[in-house]
């Protein structure tokens, strides 16, 4: 043991001895932590709805709008008094992929998924302050790391219910209650399994090959669906994909569907359970540092929307550090303004194309409408819409990387000899020809399905240079205020700054789709769309490229006048 | 002190379990318990080793960052590991605590392998590196009181108290992280490694971020502390720094070279790090 003596000249208290026993158990320091937290929130629940009152009520009103106008629509074309709705987009004749197919199909993907964002989160999970706080006490961590443990079986299980009530209502024959809720048990079950075996990976911190194979998994099954209706309708045949529904991810279908023999699941995933529960302090504290990193980032992503932050954030983002992928950068011809615009579009290309990863998940949002478009049942115009609006927004924010880099290192910009507004105008150039295309993909594939019709792939054209403007917008807006007043949750404070940050960036994305969605629910496309369309694009485009000034003392007028001198 | 203890009790007493340890403990009357010296003329038995790198091979996956490095830290050693930006020093520290993974060689921490694990490992090796993270809505001193309160430390008040003075927060012991500058913060994660026991401080870049002055008292108080018995690893930019604390001296890079801390000063001064 060392004890220093304090010398005359000794600058610091003496330090305490090493040999003294640790007085407070873990589960008593995290109890000190989180009263003290608490006790310190300073904002109200009502100051949290008051931030979402203004777009909620907004969004209510445009649905309402759209709605009128679509069934509008729809009696002025002739469609038919059939309720959107329920009405089927696909072209008569066409042989839909059948539902059993879809969920199995759905249950490997999502299994896949959530396997993957186990691993890739932890999945046991301590936030980065208790990391950094508490893991070096000397007492046992097991009063630490416990509750992270029982919290995070939380999510698998509620998406795992979530997912499996409505496939169980859709695929059992009598929707009775006790074939329903075994199915549940067994999807929460099988989702306790994948989070336990992905625990037991965090804990020896073996089995790297089973994460890339989850990711993998994830990208290509949704795409087997557009692949196996386009083989099926082209050949005229019908591929006998009724394997699947043995896989182990689709064992919760056959509950459904009656069969008791998979719910041995159930004792399975308590095994594993068992077992890493018995083992949660082999853990080490770097890999809980770095799980901790991991939500942290998977939880800022969440709160931004921001698709492509939370796909980077959720895969394992490993990287070599080094890319095959070089363009020029210093160009000789032209104007200086010429040059310098050459520069850093090639600069924004080199940046977009060295991550092939978001690429391909921008590729796959454009076929999702397509695989739902596929199934029977569910190729329903306001499903697809639904659906579609949220792919474009989620490809919108995996175009806006370089954007967003822009907008968190702006310094980069500034070393360019051009106007901010030029500079702007520059980076709308590759999210608008990506959207663009990823518009035409998106609808020519749905077309191909029998969804849609070519003006309708036109009018998604015209709003493609838009979806440009929605990725600026969402990429340069401003950052969450978190000197705003907390409001206290059972997660721990939350600034109400932060949910301002929530919802802007969606809404542009929902403005320059919106004669589109009309149009593809309404079933024809009149030619009064084309020109809205093209307003609502320009519109989206110069708002989207619109440099916000910094506010000036002085300012605060409104309507611009001149601000209100302070009363003596 | 009652703004430490914020659930307050009957008669505005503080309550709460930290709060009991903080009575229980506020007794300042044990006197300190100074280290053993040997009488003179007697031969000085080795001092007990605290940290042995064995061919240790750094780096991330299998690609090593810098050359193998092996060392002995003992008791009332310093040694200072110096070197270029991205030489390696940062990984060799975290790799000889245990906080990387080695990608060939051991480290051994009082004849144990490092493993942060471990209870013993907790309660003797205290570390600062250059990352922080804080509980939003803690204040500086229930920061440091959880480290102290959590380590079983004696006089848990009497301690915060002394090193928030010494670290120049006493104004700041109220406030929030965020209100914080980033040399105060500075100040706050290196005051947590004084406030609990160690017989091993890692440090890195200790001068980061702090002003002349306060660099000036903390090398003299690290110096202090090696004299009596403290075992001190360091990553040091810092010439001054390291002439006042280090006692022997590595120098990092694709070769690793063992130095003086006089050598080792001069090399950082120079600005070929080679030429030595």
């Amino acid at each position: 043991m060392t004890v220093a003596p304090q010398s005359p000249e000794a600058s610091g208290p003496p330090p305490p001895p090493v040999s003294a026993p640790a007085a407070l158990s873990a589960k008593e320091i995290r109890r000190y932590t989180f009263k003290v937290g608490l006790a310190r929130s300073e904002g109200g629940i009502g100051e949290l709805i008051s931030e979402i009152y203004t777009y909620v009520f907004g969004a209510v009103v445009l649905v309402v709008m759209s709605g009128a106008i679509i069934v509008g629509l729809r009696h002025s074309l002739g469609l038919g008094s059939e309720p959107v709705w329920t009405a089927s987009a696909l072209a008569p004749g066409f042989a839909s992929l059948e539902p059993l197919q879809a969920s199995a199909t759905l249950m490997l993907t999502l299994a896949a998924a959530l396997l993957s964002v186990q691993m890739n989160i932890g999945p046991i999970a301590m936030t980065v302050p208790q990391t950094f706080w508490w893991l070096g006490l000397p007492v046992r961590r097991r009063g630490f790391i416990e509750p992270g443990f029982f919290r995070s079986m939380i999510w698998p299980v509620a998406g795992s219910v979530a997912v499996v009530v409505p496939l169980s209502l859709g695929i059992g024959a009598d929707n009775a209650p006790g074939p329903v809720a075994l199915a549940t048990l067994c999807g929460a079950a099988l989702a306790l399994l994948l989070y336990g075996i992905a625990g037991w990976v965090q804990i020896t911190g073996g089995e790297r090959w089973l994460r890339p194979l989850a990711s993998a998994v994830t990208v290509v099954a949704p795409l087997s669906l557009v692949a196996t209706a386009l083989f099926n309708n082209a050949e005229n045949t019908r591929v006998n994909m009724s394997w699947l529904q043995y896989l182990p991810t689709s064992w919760p279908l056959l509950v459904a569907a009656g069969q008791l023999w998979p719910l041995l699941v159930t004792g399975l995933a308590l095994v594993v359970l068992a077992v890493v529960y018995a083992n949660l302090e082999r853990l080490s504290s770097a890999s809980l540092k770095s799980s901790a990193v991991a939500s942290a980032y998977v939880a800022g992503s969440v709160l931004s929307m921001d698709a492509s932050e939370l796909s980077r954030s959720l895969s394992n983002g490993a990287r070599s550090g080094h890319s095959w992928i070089r363009l020029p950068l210093v160009f000789h011809q032209g104007s200086l303004t010429r040059r310098s615009v050459l520069t850093m579009l090639s600069a924004h290309l080199t940046m977009q194309l060295r991550q092939p990863s978001t690429l391909v998940r921008v590729a796959v949002l454009a076929a999702i409408p397509a695989s739902l478009a596929s199934v029977q049942f569910l190729g329903n115009a306001t499903l697809i819409a639904v659906v579609l609006y949220f792919c474009a927004h989620f490809a919108v924010t995996g175009l806006g990387s370089v954007a967003r880099f822009a907008a968190g290192n702006p310094s980069v910009d500034a070393l360019m000899p051009l106007p901010a507004k030029t500079i702007r105008r520059v980076h709308f150039v590759l999210p608008a020809a990506g959207m663009t295309v990823w518009a035409i993909l998106c609808f020519v594939l749905l077309f191909v399905l029998g969804v849609g019709s070519w003006p309708l792939i036109i009018l998604a054209v015209l709003a493609g240079p838009g979806l440009g403007g929605a990725t600026l917008r969402a990429a340069f807006r401003p950052t969450p205020d978190w000197n705003m007043p907390a409001v206290a949750t059972a997660m721990g404070p939350v600034p109400t700054g932060a949910i301002r940050s929530f919802l802007i960036g969606p809404d542009l994305t929902l403005i320059t789709l919106l004669p589109v969605l009309i149009c593809l629910i309404s079933g024809g496309v009149p030619p009064l769309a084309f020109p809205i369309q093209l307003a609502l694009t320009l519109i989206a485009y110069a708002w989207g490229t619109r440099v916000r000034k910094p506010k000036k003392k002085g300012d605060g007028g409104i309507f611009g006048m001149p601000a209100v001198p302070a009363a003596r | 002190m009652l703004g430490l203890w914020p659930l307050q009790g009957h008669r505005g007493r503080p309550t709460g379990p930290l709060v009991r340890l903080a009575y229980t403990f506020n007794d300042m009357s044990k006197p300190h318990k100074p280290a053993k010296v040997p009488a003179a003329g007697s031969p000085t038995p080795p001092r007990p080793e605290l940290v042995r790198a064995e061919r240790l091979r750094v780096g991330y996956g299998t690609k090593p960052v810098c050359g193998e490095i092996a060392f002995t830290l003992r008791e009332a050693e310093a040694i200072a590991l110096v070197g270029p930006n991205g030489a390696g020093k940062s990984t060799v520290l975290k790799t000889v605590v245990g906080q990387l993974g080695a990608i060939s060689g051991k480290t051994h921490i009082r004849g144990q392998e490092a493993d942060d694990r471990r209870l013993d490992f907790r309660r003797e090796v205290a570390m600062v590196f250059d990352d922080d993270a804080f509980f939003p809505a803690l204040t500086v001193e229930e920061h440091l009181a959880i480290v102290a309160a959590g380590h079983g430390s004696t006089a848990v008040e009497a301690l915060i108290d002394a090193e928030l003075d010494f670290f120049g927060l006493s104004e700041e012991r109220a406030a929030l992280p965020h209100n914080l500058s980033s040399g105060q913060r500075r100040r706050m994660l290196l005051a947590a490694a004084f406030v609990r026991p160690r017989s091993l401080l890692v440090l890195d870049e200790p001068e980061q971020r702090l002003d002349t002055g306060m660099r000036a008292r903390l090398a003299a108080r690290l110096r202090d502390q090696v004299d009596g018995g403290l075992g001190l690893l360091l990553v040091t930019h810092d010439p001054a720094f390291l002439s006042a604390v280090a006692t022997r001296a590595i120098f990092v890079d694709d070769e690793v070279k063992k130095m003086t801390p006089a050598q080792a000063a001069l090399a950082i001064s120079s600005e070929n790090p080679h030429a030595h």
